[in-house]
């Protein structure tokens, strides 16, 4: 059987060691693996009538050549954002210019169809969070076999407990809190520290929660910025070393405003986050009249190498989906459920959105995570 | 019997502690001194909040961030009348000399004290690497090392999604912190404050790059490079201008030279934070225990600084010449790779 897999999306820690564990589970069975480059913009750039562009997006993965690639960050097949089922008029492939009738976007999937059965690919495990893994369903509903693996440092894919970066993006926004907290002392300043999450302030909630910071705004909960001043004002007067320390979501809101967006739409329909710290760092400022050290920890909380948990769940992921791929199941995204490996549908990931329980887990009067009962829970709450 | 004042002002560096601690059991172990920790940097030494430092007081701290004496902005002269606003805790506490750990603006501070009598030795103190009189300022390794840490991740990211990332680091005026951590990292271009170099010029590498098959690169910036749009910078107590962010200025142009998806990662704070390296835990001991040394044989109007291997010491008028930037051939270094 001929495997191929993929990672789209943004990368997270875990994806190379995933990688790896697919293609090695494989070939312990007699399988071949396929990488796909770029996410799904390697089925659609892949022209069957170009040998170069084939060998460019479709690569043979044996264990000999994915033997050292867990060692290192990123992912070694590359990723994009591409949506085969959407693609911008920029985005189309200069082989398929004939097949763009008007202003787009446009619908690839006969191509990425044609492709897959041409090259014999039976069986795609994308590795991907909810964007990735929509054009996963799409092309399950088409026929194809298809088996996901989620990961998102943002740790919000609606039906699995755990997504493989989400370990690693707390770690390393806890350790940077913490490496803040001697400069925010010295200089005596509240300290505003901004962390990606998107939409979800589960990952800026459990840093929080962590990192033991005075205050934590969620993207759930729309923030009064006079109150939150004023908490930080008498933190910071409780605290021998006269500093705060706030973490904010880079999806939070500030009552009144709006999520902070630039850029153009992606081919998801999202576009990029970030900068509600510096907008809120600059009212906290105006009203405090305190000196603000604003830091975003943006790409750091999603490069380099995974911590022992990702790697545990990114190979067990991979073997769960390897196995499912090669007893010939379709539609099914390997997942954690109460702690324990299990597989569901797909389409579970349609069915609702993965967002902070604010009741359980957040105290919105005091912009602080709190905890109301801890048995029966995940091991991340959540 | 000396009796050694210490403290620390202005901003925080990773090694801090490592001084206090090697000033402190240098004194004690000579036997004829006896150190008095002024707290909360100048505004301890104009309000008299001391507290003494015996061998446990600093036992335990070396690897420490952060400083056990705290720090603060205040100064003598901005919130005092100098030398006046500090004399009472001086005799109060009956300090022969206070060795004060610190800046550019701190160390200035310090001399035009000592003008008026202030009996002080200096120990340089600033992540930037650009006091002048020493080869080397400790607090300096650390910040390359997380710079290069955070190089080393964001590469992979870069490459995974086939991006160009510029990393701003800080260095205030100078780009030492850039052309270190690009050495290490491997950076595809450096820019820094003392060697301009024109966007269209970065474009080209880039693309040059790209056209050899890599998809991506790692832009070192330093924070204190011209920017693109003048704009003006709001400014600190000592009239220094608060820096960064200019990547962000710079990325959307580049986007636009070379057509390549431009991301920005501001290091910022992260860089001065945190635990000291091994090297910088040596050199801020050795200047630890040199500054005692001077403190305690009366040499004042001192600074320790690293020459060579050597530390030495020099007088703290040449410890406040002009801030020194990179040496062309250290930059020279970092050229041959770009691209």
């Amino acid at each position: 059987m001929k495997i191929g897999i993929l990672t789209g999306g943004g990368d997270v820690p875990g994806l190379n060691p995933c990688i790896k564990a697919v293609v090695l589970r494989a070939a312990e069975q007699g399988h071949e693996v396929i990488g796909i480059r770029h996410g799904w913009g390697g089925l659609l750039d892949a022209n069957p009538d170009d040998p170069r562009s084939m060998t460019e997006n479709l690569v043979p993965l044996s264990p000999a050549t994915v033997r050292t690639i867990d060692r290192s960050g990123g992912t070694v097949l590359h990723t994009s954002r591409t949506n085969p089922g959407r693609v911008g008029a920029q985005g189309v492939p200069a082989f398929l210019t004939g097949r763009a009738v008007g202003e787009g976007p446009f619908d690839f999937t006969p191509h990425v169809l044609r492709l897959l059965e041409s090259q014999g690919i039976e069986v795609v495990i994308p590795i991907g969070g909810d964007d990735t893994l929509s054009y996963a369903l799409r092309l399950h509903d088409e026929g194809v076999k298809v088996i996901a693996i989620p990961k998102t440092m943002d740790n919000d894919v609606h039906g699995t407990d755990y997504c493989i970066g989400f370990s690693t993006a707390v770690t390393r926004g806890v350790q940077f809190i913490h490496n803040l907290r001697t400069s925010s002392g010295s200089h005596e300043r509240i300290a505003v520290v901004e962390l990606f999450g998107r939409y979800s302030g589960e990952t800026c909630l459990v840093t929080g929660y962590l990192a033991a910071v005075d205050r934590a705004v969620i993207s759930e909960v729309p923030v009064d910025i006079q109150r939150l001043a004023d908490l930080l004002m008498a933190d910071k007067a409780a605290n021998p070393s006269n500093y705060a320390m706030l973490a904010i979501s880079e999806g939070a809101v500030i009552e009144g405003g709006e999520m902070v967006l630039s850029g153009e739409e992606d081919a998801y329909g999202h576009r990029k986050l970030g900068g509600v710290g510096a907008r809120a760092g600059e009212l906290i400022r105006e009203i405090t009249g305190q000196g603000i050290i604003l830091q975003q920890v943006a790409y750091l909380m999603r490069s380099g190498s995974p911590d022992s948990l990702d790697l545990m769940v990114a190979i067990n992921y991979a073997a769960m989906a390897a196995d499912l791929a090669i007893e010939g199941r379709s539609g099914r995204m390997v997942a954690l459920r109460g702690g324990t490996y299990t597989n569901v549908p797909i389409s579970v990931t349609r069915e609702g959105v993965k967002r902070v329980d604010v009741d359980e887990l957040y105290d919105a009067l005091e912009y602080r995570p709190k905890v109301r009962h801890v048995g029966g829970k995940p091991m991340f709450l959540y | 019997m000396a009796v050694i004042g210490v403290l620390t002002a202005g901003g925080d560096c990773p090694g801090l502690n490592a001084v206090i601690r090697g000033v402190t059991a240098r004194a004690l172990h000579r036997g004829d001194s006896e150190v008095v920790g002024i707290l909360h940097g100048w505004e301890g030494l104009m309000e008299g909040e001391t507290r003494p430092l015996d061998r446990n007081a600093v036992r335990g701290i070396l690897g420490r961030g952060g400083t056990i004496l705290g720090t603060s902005r205040k100064d003598p002269y901005v919130h005092g009348d100098g030398y006046a606003s500090v004399s009472r805790t001086i005799k109060a506490n009956d300090l022969d000399v206070v060795v004060v750990i610190g800046g550019d603006g701190t160390l200035k501070t310090a001399l035009r004290l000592a003008d008026e009598g202030f009996p002080v030795v200096g120990v340089p103190k600033t992540i930037d690497n650009d006091i002048a009189a020493t080869d080397f300022t400790f607090g300096f390794d650390t910040a390359v090392q997380i710079a290069t840490d955070a190089i080393d991740r964001l590469t992979t990211t870069a490459e995974s999604h086939n991006r160009v990332i510029l990393v701003e680091v800080m260095g205030r005026t100078k780009g030492w912190i850039a052309t270190y951590a690009g050495i290490a990292g491997g950076a595809d271009a450096i820019l820094i404050p003392e060697v301009p170099v024109p966007l269209e010029e970065v474009a080209t590498i880039l693309r040059r790059r790209h056209r050899h098959g890599h998809g991506y690169s790692i832009v070192v910036v330093a924070e204190g490079i011209e920017p693109p749009v003048k704009t003006r910078r709001p400014k600190d107590l000592f009239g220094f201008e608060r820096l960064g962010g200019v990547a962000y200025q710079i990325a959307p142009l580049l986007e636009q030279l070379t057509g390549f998806e431009t991301r920005v990662t501001v290091l910022g704070h992260l860089q001065r934070g945190g635990t000291p390296t091994a090297f910088d835990r040596v050199l801020a001991t050795r200047l630890g225990v040199a500054a005692a040394d001077l403190a305690a044989e009366g040499k004042v109007r001192t600074m320790v600084a690293l020459r060579g291997s050597k530390i030495v010491d020099v007088t703290l008028d040449e410890g406040c010449a002009e801030v020194r930037g990179v040496d062309r051939e250290l930059y020279a270094v970092a050229r041959s790779f770009f691209g």
